[in-house]
């Protein structure tokens, strides 16, 4: 690996470390880093993602910490009633729930070394562990519903230029709770850098989290999160990933259904065009019987664009009554466009259901040419037969107001291509 | 309106059409009767510009040759083909469809753009007088439309795009009597001096509803035979075999 890649452990002494516990759990995670580097295609998990050879051919140096400036204006969304939280490079900065009981909901910056997801396999996560601060965590009590939506404005400022930023998030929604974020990414960089997140998500019994994350801005960024979720019994995730913007966007999803009856859903749209690079990576442990896990992923690629989709489904021998269901399609709109797919099911319980698929193919001739006999041309007739590929995850957003804006967001991004 | 010089079309090194003439003047309508494989279809996908044949001869539209003219460049002219088999296109609202359809071609017109209330008003009016269920209009194009469901669809963007040249290949395929004869009426109340229309058919019984000016014979890539509408009597007494 490029030598500039590694960290100095006095890059820890820039962080407002708890107690000497937290410094050494640095420490040690910083080293352990150290030891890996970034990972390359010879790790499983990044087979169709080198993310050390990404990183060696975009950056000579990183640099992990910064000034902190004000971002610029942003452009708040006004098409629908919504709470917010404001993060700037991924540190907690304010958040307004003009619609809730305040009461209700815990948040703070997140500094909590017991987050501890040391990690023989990812080093991205041990190195997350060792310089992330100030990241959110959100706790919601049993038995609250909000009423609106959270935006989460992840602004990203535009002094950004080959930094390397670290940032964990926690979310906790207590028994019978329901949230709805909206993870709305602003870039206003027009460098490269590095975002490294990590989530933790716990659902508590009979709890309901939707969730949506944006990334429409045609940007130099390079993303990558890690999600942890554990689900109790009856509780309900529904994840929507829609990214069409940076250059490098990948999405890793590991949920472990601890209790009975639980429902994970993972749904996405990628628009990925020009020498982008996007993957979604998902594991989902069945650990219990009478479960449901659903994951349907459309990608469409065009020029040089590289999409990447690993979607593991595992089935614990007590699992029984599983109900399991992965389908990925893509479609190729050059020559040049990739796209690769790995379904994997690993099952040890004998009474499930499960199901996977994986197409990829180019844009039907035929329904070119019909539609060019409406007097639409071609490129006109490719953006329409796109839209609709892609049209069948975003129909699936239930309130009206987000999904109208999910649309109008792809929509400028396809109609750029 | 369309003046066709012996037109010859190949596909895969296999000539299909082998010297085509034909001409159709403003307000007429034209009938091509032909059995299997005698190159009815691909006179229709020759005559709406589709990419992959290589072709000779000419083909004039309004005096201009359509030689080089690309697919929707012809529909914004004013060449319309309703499809055999039209096109599932999932994830596509009809209406909007529909609506992006007509705004291209009256813009490619230099006409103004129609706003959404007045073209719902149109759909709505059009969808009616062919008893199209608006529903339908709302759902994803073509998909899980029903044979009749399609074909109505085809005839309803044919009044809504309003062409000059109409091209109806094989329109009554798949459909029972009523949706026929709704088909034929929302075709025939837009007969004018103005439209052309050339109806590609197997079948005699779509001329019983739409009356041709003209009927032609398609076999093996020529038009054999030429005449009125008895024609298509004779044909179906005596098939097309004894015809030759």
């Amino acid at each position: 690996m490029n030598e500039n890649f590694k960290i100095s452990p006095s890059e820890i002494n820039k962080i407002k470390v708890l107690n000497q516990k937290d410094k050494n759990f640095r420490l040690e995670s910083l080293k352990l880093f150290n030891q890996q580097g970034f990972p390359t295609r010879n790790h499983e998990d990044w087979k169709f993602s080198d993310i050390n050879q990404i990183f060696s051919k975009n950056f000579k140096n990183l640099e992990s910490f910064k000034n902190e400036i004000k971002p610029k204006s942003i452009n708040f969304i006004k098409e629908f009633d919504h709470n917010y939280i404001l993060m700037v490079n991924g540190k907690f900065e304010n958040s307004e729930f003009k619609f809730e009981d305040k009461n209700k909901i815990k948040i703070k910056s997140y500094n909590d070394s017991n987050f501890s997801l040391n990690n023989k396999e990812n080093s991205l996560i041990n190195l997350n562990n060792a310089l992330s601060n100030n990241g959110l965590f959100l706790e919601v009590v049993d038995n609250y519903r909000f009423e609106k939506a959270i935006i989460i404005y992840n602004v990203f400022t535009d002094d950004l230029k080959d930094n390397l930023l670290n940032n964990k998030n926690k979310i906790i929604l207590g028994k019978n709770s329901e949230l709805h974020t909206v993870e709305y990414n602003i870039n206003q960089s027009k460098n490269k850098f590095i975002y490294n997140t990590t989530e933790n998500v716990i659902l508590n019994e009979n709890a309901s989290l939707k969730t949506i994350n944006l990334q429409a801005n045609q940007n130099e960024g390079f993303f990558y999160k890690f999600s942890k979720g554990k689900m109790k019994s009856n509780s309900n995730y529904s994840s929507f990933i829609f990214s069409s913007g940076p250059k490098f966007n990948k999405i890793d999803a590991e949920f472990d259904l601890e209790g009975e009856n639980c429902d994970c859903n993972i749904k996405s749209a990628l628009f990925i065009n020009r020498d982008k690079h996007q993957e979604i990576k998902t594991k989902i442990n069945h650990l219990v019987p009478n479960c449901k896990s659903y994951q349907k992923i459309k990608s469409v690629v065009d020029a040089e664009g590289k999409g990447v989709y690993q979607g593991k489904i595992y089935v614990k021998d007590i699992a029984q009554k599983t109900n399991a269901y992965q389908l990925s399609k893509a479609l190729l709109l050059s020559e040049n466009s990739e796209f690769n797919s790995k379904p994997e099911l690993e099952i040890y319980a004998d009474d499930v259901k499960c199901s996977h698929g994986s197409t990829s193919g180019n844009v039907d001739e035929n329904s070119i040419h019909y539609l060019m006999t409406r007097g639409l041309s071609k490129k006109q007739a490719v953006q329409l037969l796109v839209n609709g590929f892609l049209n069948e995850i975003i129909g699936d957003i239930k309130s009206n107001s987000v999904r109208k804006f999910i649309e109008n967001k792809i929509e400028i991004q396809i109609h750029g291509y | 309106m369309l003046v066709i010089k012996n037109l010859k079309a190949s596909i895969n090194n296999r000539e299909i059409l082998k010297g085509l003439n034909l001409k159709i003047n403003p307000g007429e309508v034209h009938a091509i009767m032909g059995p299997n494989g005698s190159g009815k279809s691909t006179l229709a996908n020759v005559l709406s510009g589709k990419n992959g044949y290589k072709i000779s001869g000419e083909v004039k539209y309004l005096g201009e040759s359509l030689n080089d003219i690309p697919v929707e460049e012809r529909a914004q002219k004013g060449i319309f083909l309703a499809f055999q088999y039209p096109l599932e296109i999932p994830g596509v609202n009809t209406n909007n469809f529909l609506k992006t359809s007509l705004n291209t071609i009256k813009k490619a017109k230099g006409e103004k753009e129609i706003d959404t209330i007045a073209f719902l008003e149109l759909v709505k009016e059009k969808a009616k007088e062919l008893g199209i269920d608006e529903k339908i209009l709302s759902r994803q194009l073509n998909v899980g439309f029903s044979g009749g469901e399609k074909k109505k669809n085809e005839i309803l963007q044919m009044k809504i795009l309003d062409p000059n040249l109409i091209i109806l290949d094989e329109t009554d395929s798949g459909l029972d009597i009523d949706a026929l004869k709704i088909i034929s009426d929302g075709v025939n109340s837009s007969r004018s001096e103005k439209k052309s229309f050339l109806v590609i058919t197997h079948y005699q019984r779509l001329l019983e509803y739409i009356k041709p000016d003209h009927v032609h014979i398609l076999s093996d890539g020529k038009i054999i035979k030429s005449g009125t509408s008895e024609l298509a009597l004779e044909l179906e007494k005596k098939g097309y075999k004894k015809l030759n």
